[in-house]
């Protein structure tokens, strides 16, 4: 062989090993061999995200994503804040909650995203859900969906022309979902028929029945601290919510059971057609439309929660989230994994199962794809109260489940006439004063 | 007697199981305690920083904490008597040489097989003022005209979280006892009967005796594990409404953990701690007294 020859081979086989190994890099996926360790939420439609997109990113990465917990929030909690304060956390992404999180970043466990999101990754967010996302200047959560509350009602005894006349001469105005607390109450009374039928109903235990009153107060114009971090739910307009709730327990317009009711409990009234109307979350749409688990599927509406006195609507909100953990030694994958599961594909699939979606794009897609003109009026009303009324999040500060868990039970105390109403605020209020005085709030 | 090299051996073989003992019980043990008389935050990890007192003393005025240890001795007295009473009852009937007996005894195990969550969920739906069972079936049959408040009335919701504990925990006495009234010699009883005993006499004066040690070890460790009734409390009435149906255990998690102050959480602990211990030895003194 001519040592041109040689020299021509010796570069045609170079080249065909460097371009096997171009092709080979190429062709090699970018976190082959990682392993993601995720806390998730479980239950419900809340894992179908799961089942539908991990696979995808794992074949599209390489990587293996392994759930080492999945449970309610309410487990998950429990978990998070054993885990951060033994520095036990030994998973990449967790759930998380813009309610929740304050507590969790108190450990300072939580990676700031910012650094990993571009402003154009972030521009099809919500403003004003993204704005929960971050606490002091990080953005320590990627929003997944958004709950806000509104009025689920009976349509079949709302559109019933007996009633409508009989409502309209008892009340001078038409019967209709409720524009007002106090048209709520109207509603209630008028349609009101215990045991087989109860006027509405309301969540009153735990965090779920603070949120209510919550909501209300600040629909009512008043607040739950001033600017200095003094409770202040005590004031008049707090006594004027609170004996709403107590003229509806007293008075019979609920269940007596409400006491003890949490979401599982009010849905399943409603969905056995008890409940004329009532607040809940959107996310349970699909459930009470679904003939196989409700009574009222196929025949309920859906509208805006009432305004209060100061002439606005308030939603108490919260938007569950992802978070990505200082200690995860694979920080690159868990942020793409947490990109994808919060994608506008995943938002779109979320949406359709219920969710508030937290995209513009992805609202533009169901309002334009969606041919169920109940659902689609469903899809109206929530974007409308996003964009229109005030969203507000329980304050985001640790101490918020403590707080709730000081008011609840003065505020069942007061509706079960067991305290009078200013009392019963009174003393949760001096406890709230005290637990933030001893967490340096007036320092 | 062993000579001091022979018990060299022995500390020595033994060391390394009591290090691990003293490592899992002991430390957590020690440290949990230390833990009670600081101000310690989960959500602070700085805060823990030593208060004398001052957990304890925060507690003797805590209304709710009076309230709920009111409330777990009513519980507690009222869910191990019950037990014991239901659980001698049947375990007299299954001791029987019965047909099918065999099949009974299996039978009566099956509530003990289910978690304590799954009971409290069950027994939340039993009662539910709506669409449970109980007040359905209260309706159908005409007796009632309104709901029964079953988990809203204080006496109520405390009967109700009793009666789901008494169903999860009378299993275990069964169990027990069963075995307690199968092991009785028989010589007494046929020198009783060639006495012309009567049955209670025979129950007052030779099977209770014989059986009380196994009385005694039954009640001692249901009143141990009845702690475990915290999950269906906390799935039934959450505690509530109002701190009606409050237990200790509940109150511990509620301050503990979901209010993180585990300072305070572990001061109540200890507190629990303490009257088991009481109650433990009450029972064992009783027991050493039975036995002579």
């Amino acid at each position: 062989m001519s040592k041109f020859k040689k020299v021509w081979l010796s570069v045609l086989i170079a080249t065909f090993l460097f371009s096997l190994t171009a092709v080979a890099a190429w062709t090699k996926k970018p976190f082959e061999g990682v392993t993601i360790r995720a806390a998730l939420i479980g239950g419900g439609n809340y894992e179908k995200l799961y089942e539908e997109f991990i696979p995808k990113w794992e074949k599209l990465t390489g990587a293996k994503v392994v759930i080492v917990a999945k449970m309610s929030h309410f487990e998950l909690d429990k978990k998070f804040k054993l885990d951060f304060a033994a520095g036990a956390a030994d998973y990449d992404i967790m759930t998380n909650h813009t309610s929740f999180a304050p507590q969790y970043d108190k450990f300072g466990v939580l990676l700031d995203l910012k650094p990993y999101f571009s402003k154009k990754d972030l521009s099809d967010f919500l403003p004003s859900v993204l704005k929960i996302c971050y606490i002091g200047g990080r953005l320590i959560q990627i929003p997944r969906h958004i709950d806000i509350s509104n009025i689920y009602y009976r349509a079949d005894l709302f559109n019933d022309p007996a009633k409508k006349k009989a409502f309209k001469e008892k009340y001078g105005y038409d019967l209709a979902p409720p524009e007002t607390w106090d048209q709520a109450y109207d509603i209630a009374e008028f349609l009101n028929n215990p045991p087989a039928l109860y006027g509405t109903q309301f969540t009153g235990k735990e965090e779920a029945f603070s949120g209510r009153f919550y909501e209300m107060l600040l629909s009512n114009g008043g607040r739950l601290f001033d600017s200095h971090w003094k409770p202040v739910f005590n004031s008049p307009i707090g006594v004027k919510t609170l004996n709403y709730f107590k003229k509806l327990y007293q008075s019979g317009l609920v269940p007596p059971g409400v006491v003890n009711y949490v979401w599982d409990d009010v849905a399943k009234n409603f969905a056995q057609g008890k409940i004329a109307f009532h607040l809940d979350w959107g996310g349970w749409y699909p459930w009470y439309d679904d003939p196989k688990s409700s009574k009222v599927a196929k025949t309920f509406g859906y509208s805006l929660m009432p305004k209060g006195d100061a002439g606005v609507r308030v939603h108490w909100s919260g938007a569950h989230s992802f978070s990505v953990l200082k200690s995860s030694k694979h920080k690159a994958a868990a942020v793409s994994l947490i990109k994808f599961i919060t994608s506008e594909a995943a938002g779109k699939f979320e949406a359709e199962l219920g969710f508030g979606a937290v995209r513009k794009s992805v609202w533009d897609y169901v309002l334009k794809t969606t041919r169920d003109k109940r659902k689609l009026n469903f899809y109206k009303t929530y974007k409308y109260a996003l964009e229109n009324d005030e969203i507000v999040t329980p304050p985001l500060i640790p101490e918020w489940p403590s707080i709730s868990n000081i008011l609840y039970p003065q505020l069942q105390a007061a509706i079960l006439g067991e305290k009078p109403v200013k009392k019963a605020l009174d003393d949760a209020a001096r406890k709230v004063e005290e637990l933030m005085a001893k967490d340096g709030y007036y320092r | 007697m062993l000579k001091s090299k022979e018990k060299l051996l022995i500390f020595s073989l033994l060391s390394p199981s009591l290090l691990i003992i003293l490592f899992i019980v002991a430390f957590p043990l020690g440290f949990s305690l230390y833990v009670s008389f600081t101000s310690y935050s989960l959500l602070t990890p700085g805060s823990m920083v030593f208060t004398g007192l001052d957990n304890y003393i925060s507690l003797i005025h805590d209304s709710v904490f009076w309230g709920s240890l009111k409330n777990t001795v009513i519980f507690l007295t009222i869910a191990i008597n019950v037990e014991f009473f239901l659980g001698l009852g049947i375990s007299l009937l299954l001791s029987r040489e019965l047909k099918g007996g065999r099949v009974l005894r299996t039978i009566s195990m099956i509530p003990m097989m289910f978690a304590p969550v799954l009971v409290g969920f069950q027994f939340k739906w039993f009662f539910n003022d709506q669409v449970g069972m109980v007040n359905n079936l209260l309706y159908t049959l005409h007796l009632v005209k309104k709901p029964v408040l079953w988990l809203i009335n204080g006496d109520l919701a405390m009967f109700s979280i009793l009666v789901a504990e008494i169903w999860r925990g009378t299993s275990f006495m069964i169990i027990i006892l069963t075995a307690g009234l199968m092991s009785l010699p028989k010589d007494p009883f046929e020198a009783a009967e060639v006495d012309g005993a009567s049955g209670f006499q025979k129950f007052r004066y030779i099977t209770f005796p014989l059986l009380s040690p196994f009385i005694f070890i039954a009640m001692a460790i249901r009143s141990l594990d009845i702690a475990t009734a915290f999950d269906i409390v906390r799935i039934m009435t959450g505690g509530g409404p109002a701190h009606r149906t409050e237990l200790i255990w509940t109150y511990v998690y509620r301050l503990g953990i979901v209010d993180t102050k585990f300072g305070l959480g572990c001061a109540m602990s200890y507190v629990t701690v303490v009257i088991s211990i009481a109650f433990a030895y009450y029972l064992f003194k009783q027991l050493l007294k039975v036995r002579g």
